[in-house]
């Protein structure tokens, strides 16, 4: 019997990553290349004021321009619909700036098959080494918040490296649209019953990475977010 | 008229469309059945308060752990409004939600049609 080809799309949310995307793109073409799977790129720009846009679609891959900015949780929402509308079988979520390696995407596919998992979680913490202690701490904390609110257990809550099947498309939403969403995922995932699974990952720190991404500081408005969503849902 | 009575049958109605607002939501399966609880909880105890209003303050006011006046005619106005203004303040709340939820999707619907079209005519 010959086996489907599954279709995946990966969905980047982008803003102003100009100055590492196109390395970003090549990088991840060539690896989903190389792959027996039949893998889409999507760069969902979220209203960058940079070149981001232009970069991209001249590295030939489908580019979404939000009208407005609305943050992570809301680009990967575009990108999970759009995932949806194409009818793709799994999509995944990568960052735009080049810490995640287009390798654990795949990884992160032959994982899905094997567990059949709704959603599965890349998790940078299983094996932490090469990552800043700060961020070490900062991502456990927030692991342990997310616990403690939301009573989903997971040693990354907050990493970008996610895939998800075909019922996770189709069902899964969010209400945060900051960087927030990725325990808010969680919880919805764990209150439509969809199984939940994770998988170690490799985080790529670069100078540029470690600029980009979230510091301790932004951890707390994210616990803030995270509170307000809770209290919302529990009294709304 | 006793100003109880009277502020219990003012805010009942307040609290009955509220719980009556909760349960079809959740027969509509908006809400889950753990904020249904809450809220009706919520409500219940609202209406459990304002029915008992007279002989809790009976009794705190003879266990000297309230010195306060008895209930005045300004007070059942006031405590009225507070449950008005909560109510309104909720519902406008809901509906705020639900409408950043739409706009939410409208603009990543919009966004993937109009990134369509772009491709499209390349």
């Amino acid at each position: 019997m010959i086996k489907k080809v599954q279709r995946v799309c990966v969905i980047i949310p982008a803003y102003n990553e100009s100055a590492v995307i196109r390395d970003v793109l090549k990088n991840a073409k060539k690896i989903f290349s190389a792959s027996p799977y039949d893998i889409a790129i999507v760069l969902v720009n979220d209203s960058s004021k940079d070149n981001t846009a232009n970069i991209a679609l001249k590295e030939k891959v489908t580019v979404i321009n939000h009208i407005i900015n609305t943050g992570a949780g809301g680009a990967t929402a575009t990108g999970l619909r759009y995932a949806k509308n194409n009818h793709f079988d799994i999509a995944a979520t990568m960052d735009a700036d080049g810490q995640h390696d287009p390798n654990d995407v795949i990884k992160g596919i032959r994982q899905i098959e094997k567990l059949g998992s709704d959603l599965l979680l890349g998790s940078r913490l299983i094996d932490s080494s090469g990552m800043s202690k700060i961020k070490v701490i900062g991502n456990k904390g927030l692991s342990v918040i997310t616990y403690v609110l939301f009573g989903v257990n997971s040693t990354d809550s907050q990493s970008g490296l996610r895939l998800f099947s075909r019922k996770a498309i189709d069902s899964l939403r969010w209400h945060a649209g900051g960087y927030e969403f990725a325990s808010e995922m969680l919880w919805k995932a764990r209150q439509l019953k969809l199984t939940v699974n994770e998988y170690p990952i490799k985080a790529i720190y670069t100078e540029y990475s470690k600029s980009k991404g979230q510091n301790n500081w932004n951890a707390i408005n994210i616990v803030k977010s995270m509170i307000k969503h809770r209290i919302s849902e529990t009294f709304g | 008229m006793s100003r109880y009575l009277l502020l219990f049958l003012l805010n009942l109605p307040f609290i009955l469309a509220a719980i009556l607002s909760t349960v079809t939501q959740y027969k509509l399966k908006k809400i889950s059945s753990r904020r249904l609880v809450i809220q009706v909880l919520i409500g219940v105890v609202a209406l459990i308060g304002l029915a008992l209003a007279q002989p809790i303050y009976v009794w705190l006011f003879n266990n000297k752990l309230t010195d306060t006046e008895p209930l005045s005619l300004f007070d059942v106005v006031q405590i009225t409004a507070i449950v008005i203004v909560f109510y309104i303040a909720n519902r406008t709340r809901i509906k705020y939600l639900a409408l950043e939820t739409k706009l939410q999707e409208l603009h990543s619907e919009v966004s993937i049609k109009l990134s369509n079209e772009v491709t499209h005519k390349k």
